[in-house]
């Protein structure tokens, strides 16, 4: 289970201003949001790689900014990140790009064959063929294949929660689709929770159990896909691309 | 619009009067923030790269893969530059010597500057060049590109697997260059005066000897090793502190290299009251 604790964090302006949200064991949860709102910020925070000027994030109970250095990483070691443009390392090729996501001492005794193995199934669950892409660099790789690597280095090490930052951002629909279906198959699968940050409101309300709405650093909604569908919230219809109000367009494009 | 006798009146007329007096107090203000801020960061970088080394976490294998990067790789160039050196340094000294003092008095001024001053201090500054900004570009790259979050998120300290053993390689190879980079000006300086000023190999190595201090090659080794280790440090600090894109990498590349040169010039200035008293 995710715990957000009323969480507070600024920069130049608020982006965060007392989020609290629960996310339970095996739930899909999407984060929508106007840009700039926050999103990849809360998401940040729940791996402490964003220090919060307030609040906490508590991973199965445990705190991720108040368990020292050795709490963190074990919370670390639970949670799989895949980064918005799939932060791969530029200088390794696949095979120890995915490698990565191993746990290090668990690295050291694997033996060659053993880790090329496990690297494999990593690729062929984001559906990559491995003898295709493990001697590949990122750089010789298309978006959508970039994206499904750092999916694969976040799942190879097996994690309980699975962090997507934008993970459709910049692909073609076709490629969206073929994400959405890996994140929805991933969670059945591995039965992991997911928390999913993105912008393509359709995709996510397919994939999720709940949906929540970040706005001007406050949670303003959270339900399931059906309820937001059905809200007659402004800020909800206008992200459905329901006709809003002026003061309601006012008021988004403030944010 | 009448403001007399209103608070808002008086406020904006005493914000009037103190403006010019709080945009200086400002500026300092800025600058005293930023220079905390990089001595905290590079305290606590000193201290994840001294923790990490004596922890034995560090990598072996990356340390040798720095040390190889750094050395062989920067070899070419300090040659160049130190033939370089040692032949200006030797015509100026005939230049200025010729009809006023013994010529083999020369050989003590070519060893002298070479050793105690321009073989650390050129081999630092093309340093700088290659490995320094390389640096910088490489982690303010990797940072903007999250990649730098991607390794945390891994649980992989970027401290532990990218600084220290730059840093480390840095300590151990650059006085070893120095050492080259002062004995092939030595000679090239000798051959130099030879050439040019028919001063004899054996003329320049006697007044080399005459004013010789074992000392001097041990203080020009502390330089190299001090150098050796600000800069790998302050590239790597400059790298891991990058913001905004590539604008931003850019930014953080140049003033890595300002405060790179900087740092060398200061801390050369300050060895002769520290080590030549």
């Amino acid at each position: 289970m995710v715990e957000y604790q009323d969480l507070y964090k600024t920069f130049d302006a608020p982006v965060l201003a007392g989020v609290s949200l629960t996310v339970q064991t095996g739930e899909t949860l999407a984060v929508l949001g106007p840009s700039g709102t926050g999103k990849s910020v809360l998401l940040k925070t729940t791996i402490g790689l964003i220090q919060p000027d307030g609040g906490d994030v508590l991973i199965d109970g445990e705190s991720v900014f108040h368990s020292g250095a050795r709490g963190l990483e074990r919370i670390r070691r639970k949670v799989g990140y895949v980064f918005q443009n799939a932060a791969l390392f530029d200088s390794m090729p696949v095979l120890e790009n995915v490698a990565e996501g191993i746990e290090e001492d668990e690295l050291k005794r694997l033996r060659r064959s053993e880790l090329v193995d496990r690297v494999a199934d990593a690729l062929e669950h984001v559906n990559l063929d491995p003898s295709a892409v493990l001697s590949k660099l990122p750089s010789e790789l298309s978006g959508g294949m970039r994206k499904r690597v750092g999916l694969a280095r976040a799942i190879v090490a097996r994690p309980e929660i699975l962090l997507y930052d934008e993970p459709v951002t910049g692909l073609d629909p076709m490629n969206s689709a073929v994400v959405h279906d890996l994140i929805a198959r991933l969670a059945d699968e591995l039965g992991v929770t997911s928390i999913i940050v993105t912008h393509d409101i359709e995709g996510a309300l397919g994939i999720s159990d709940h949906v929540a709405l970040l706005e001007r650093g406050h949670i303003r909604f959270v339900g399931t896909p059906l309820e937001f569908r059905e809200s007659d919230d402004p800020i909800v219809g206008g992200f459905l691309g329901r006709v809003v109000e002026p003061e309601t367009v006012n008021e988004l494009e403030t944010v | 619009m009448r403001h007399d006798n209103t608070g808002t009146a008086n406020v904006s007329g005493l914000d009037r009067i103190l403006a010019p007096a709080a945009r200086p107090l400002g500026a300092v203000g800025r600058v005293a923030e930023n220079v905390a801020q990089h001595a905290g960061q590079m305290g606590l970088l000193l201290w994840g790269i001294v923790s990490a080394t004596a922890r034995g976490k560090v990598s072996m294998r990356e340390i040798m893969n720095q040390m190889y990067w750094m050395g062989v790789g920067s070899l070419p160039i300090v040659l160049v530059v130190a033939t370089l050196i040692g032949i200006v340094t030797s015509q100026q000294g005939g230049y200025q010597f010729t009809g006023s003092v013994p010529l083999y008095v020369m050989g003590s001024v070519v060893v002298s500057s070479i050793v105690l001053e321009l073989g650390p201090v050129m081999t630092a500054v093309m340093l700088i060049g290659r490995v320094g900004a390389r640096i910088t570009a490489e982690f303010g790259t990797m940072q903007v590109s999250e990649q730098i979050d991607a390794m945390h998120s891994l649980g992989r300290d970027p401290v532990r697997v990218l600084a220290a053993p730059r840093v480390i390689a840095g300590i151990i190879v650059v006085p070893v260059l120095v050492g080259i980079a002062n004995t092939v000006g030595i000679f090239a300086g000798a051959f130099a005066a030879q050439a040019t000023l028919g001063l004899g190999i054996e003329s320049f190595f006697y007044g080399a000897r005459l004013y010789w201090h074992s000392w001097d090659m041990f203080y020009s080794l502390m330089k190299g090793m001090t150098f050796g280790f600000v800069i790998p440090f302050v590239a790597v600090h400059m790298g891991f502190r990058t913001r905004g894109g590539a604008e931003g990498v850019g930014r953080a590349t140049t003033s890595s290299v300002m405060f790179m040169t900087l740092s060398i010039l200061i801390l050369d200035a300050t060895f002769p009251t520290l080590l030549l008293q």
